[in-house]
């Protein structure tokens, strides 16, 4: 624009050079009013040049994540939604009329509360680094250690009113970001920015003790309300909304325009002087989990060999009374292991039962005929058909003449138990002796 | 036409170097106060252009209308049991009414110091009035620490109006809630001591549950096969109902239907391996005594 304008001036001056020299004017008169002209155009030129800039001063720009409130004569200005100027260029008036606010409200802070956290020394740092056992002193100094206040378990017989908490050390992340660009403008204190610095970076400097305060006072009015091991193991998700909640109230109250992005509990011990008792109680709780996965997998063992898979299923079934015949069938038809041995058996038996019935009834049929024609013959050659199997399967035999008085008579065999049965009860010395090679 | 616009201008430039002296802007974040000749004359709570007679007749004063935090430090009390604790609380705060403001505390550094102070005092008077138990307890239902905050905020925000200060209190917190660090030793021992009956509770807890479980399982396995023998048995009665239909064919003639029956059973039962003693009068045994008297059948008819 500037250039366009000194064109201009040049056009101006040519043509003022180019006047015809026929008038009264005297030479010095002549100079003097070509010089004023020359400076009234400048001026003008100036004057356009200004006005141009002063209004081109009302350009602005709001960058991606952020929006920008207008400010007139120090009020904010628009009406609804016009309020907040979207991501993109914008005219407003100039300075001092009108002048514009930008705030990141998309971008997400993360900020870091460690308050609640031991004081380390450097050597101890080291120490513990390197794995070294160190002395630590025996107390907490309230004014070096950070550390919180939660209550005792319930029932806990060793605490009395009054001295019923323990005291654990927590290091918590917030994540928040702006969501109320209005209300955060008008109540939350931003300090000015100085030539140089990012707009972000003060906005974090300016409000992050305040939000550590508010973090602090949250976890530490949550914290009391939960014992050490809900916060360190089983309800850390609890705990962490809790305060989350706490956090955001006080937030709201205040009219802060902040949003609680997150808030994450990102360490937490016991502190240092009863890490042994703690490590033991851990250590106890993992056996007794270990106790009890044996003793499940032994129960499931127990359960296998007795009924296989379908074990428990068939016993929950059987004692359902809604579940049906068919159904109650289909899983004993799945059954295995020792109940299913013992169902065997007896279908065996049920088989075995019938099947020798019928060949018995068979037999009789058949002989009954020849039986009714001679029945003497029929039944010796039964008898001693018998009496041939058994004897002949015989290890030893003793026949022996029967006297005509009974007394007179008397013989004695020793027959010795034959020696690959197994012997009865562990009684008897051979068998013991042999067990015990 | 050229000189007009000229004029025009100049003019604009002379007006607008007038009302720089004469307005002054109040941002949304600022409270004004207008003083002349030294005395405040006027207060302004909203934002937007104001006027004033050009300095040194009017002179403006301005506040931060935001949102202030003031800290107090660590600090050691009693509670209403006479034992020790140590909170650190914090003051969100406003100036609210900046005359009263410049009236009583006149910076916002003085304001912090009284603040402090008083915040100091309401604590102790506060806390004082609550036992330690209110605090932290076992019981979660007994602890008043939220309620206890909120009676030092309304205790805090009443004796602010009361001095007049013309500020807002905000809110207020216990950033900090600590004990004496003689006490910590005990809580020390004392959490050992919890911790260690923990354990023993936990190892007790497992074995039990581990003990329960085996249990469980050997009963199911007994309840299992008592319903599996149950079965067995109406199983083994089907056959025996089912054989008993043979029966009926051998009444035909059942005394030789049981001779058969006995011959099978003598078989079974007098298996292998067995040394048998028996006498000569049992046939066919009885031929060890001599020669049977017989005669062809067809020679002499019974």
């Amino acid at each position: 624009m500037t250039g366009k304008s000194q064109d201009e001036t040049k056009e101006l001056q040519s043509q003022t050079a180019g006047e015809p020299s026929g008038n009264q004017l005297d030479a010095a008169g002549k100079s003097l009013s070509e010089a004023l002209r020359i400076s009234f155009i400048a001026l003008k030129v100036i004057m356009f040049a200004l006005v141009l800039f002063f209004l081109a001063s009302g350009l602005r720009k709001v960058e991606s994540g952020e929006v920008a409130l207008v400010l007139r004569f120090g009020e904010i200005h628009g009406e609804a939604d016009k309020r907040i100027l979207k991501p993109g260029p914008h005219w407003v008036l100039p300075y001092p009329i009108e002048e514009i606010v930008r705030i990141p409200v998309e971008r997400t802070v993360n900020l870091a509360v460690d308050s609640f956290w031991y004081a380390e020394t450097e050597a101890e740092r080291l120490a513990a680094a390197a794995g070294k056992k160190f002395r630590i002193k025996q107390s907490l100094n309230p004014v070096k250690d950070g550390y919180c206040i939660t209550r005792s378990a319930r029932g806990s017989e060793i605490a009395s009113a009054g001295s019923d908490y323990n005291i654990i050390h927590c290091k918590w992340q917030l994540t928040y970001k702006i969501r109320d660009p209005e209300p955060f403008f008008r109540n939350i204190f931003v300090r000015e920015i100085k030539p140089g610095e990012s707009h972000t970076d003060v906005i974090d400097e300016s409000i992050n003790p305040l939000l550590k305060d508010l973090v602090e006072d949250s976890v530490v009015t949550a914290i009391v309300n939960y014992t050490i091991d809900q916060v360190k193991f089983e309800e850390v998700a609890k705990v962490t909304i809790h305060i989350r909640r706490l956090l955001q109230d006080k937030l709201d109250e205040i009219g802060s325009g902040i949003e609680v992005v997150s808030m994450q509990l990102t360490r937490s011990t016991w502190p240092r002087q009863v890490d042994q008792a703690f490590q033991a109680s851990v250590a106890a709780g993992q056996a007794s989990q270990q106790l009890k996965r044996e003793a499940s997998t032994e129960a499931q063992k127990i359960l296998s060999v007795t009924g296989g898979p379908v074990a428990e299923e068939l016993l929950a079934a059987l004692k359902d009374e809604t579940v049906s015949e068919a159904d109650k069938e289909q899983l004993w038809s799945q059954l295995a292991g020792d109940a299913r041995e013992i169902i065997g058996q007896a279908k065996a038996y049920r088989q075995r039962v019938v099947a020798n019935a019928e060949a018995n009834a068979q037999y009789l049929h058949t002989l009954l005929p020849e039986y009714r024609k001679r029945p003497e013959l029929v039944l010796k050659e039964i008898y001693l058909s018998a009496m041939e199997e058994i004897f002949a399967n015989a290890d030893e035999k003793f026949v022996i003449q029967r006297s005509e008085d009974a007394k007179a008579t008397e013989i004695r065999v020793l027959i010795n138990r034959d020696p690959s049965l197994k012997s009865k009860s562990g009684k008897s010395g051979n068998s013991e002796t042999e067990e015990k090679k | 036409m050229k000189n007009i616009a000229i004029t025009i201008f100049v003019v604009l430039i002379f007006v607008g170097m007038g009302i720089k002296l004469v307005a002054f802007q109040v941002r949304e974040t600022e409270l004004a106060l207008v003083k002349r000749f030294g005395n405040p004359i006027r207060e302004i709570t909203e934002p937007g252009l104001y006027f004033k007679w050009p300095a040194p007749i009017d002179m403006k004063e301005k506040f931060d209308s935001r949102v202030m935090i003031t800290e107090i430090e660590l600090n050691e009390t009693t509670t209403k049991g006479a034992l020790p604790i140590i909170i650190q609380a914090y003051v969100l705060w406003r100036i609210a009414e900046p005359l009263k403001f410049h009236n009583s505390v006149q910076g916002v550094s003085n304001a912090q110091d009284s603040l402090r102070s008083l915040t100091r005092d309401v604590g102790n008077n506060v806390l004082g009035k609550h036992n330690f138990s209110e605090f932290v307890n076992s019981d979660p239902n007994k602890i008043k620490l939220q309620d206890i905050q909120n009676e030092m905020l309304a205790s805090l925000s009443k004796a602010v109006d009361d001095s007049d200060y013309g500020i807002k209190i905000e809110t207020l917190g216990i950033k900090q809630l600590k004990i004496d660090q003689d006490v910590t030793k005990a809580v020390f021992e004392r959490m050992k001591a919890e911790r260690n009956s923990a354990t023993t509770a936990i190892m007790d807890e497992g074995k039990a549950l581990a003990a329960r479980i085996k249990t469980d399982a050997k009963s199911k396995r007994a309840e299992l096969l008592a319903a599996a023998e149950a079965r067995a048995k109406a199983i083994r009665a089907q056959g025996d109902a089912s054989a008993a239909q043979y029966y009926k064919l051998m009444s035909e003639d059942s005394e030789f239907a049981m001779f058969l029956r006995d011959i099978e059973a003598i078989k079974k039962i007098l298996g292998n391996r067995t040394t048998y003693v028996v006498p000569t009068d049992i046939e066919p045994f009885d031929l060890l005594r001599g020669i049977r008297a017989l005669q062809p059948a067809g020679a002499n008819e019974r």
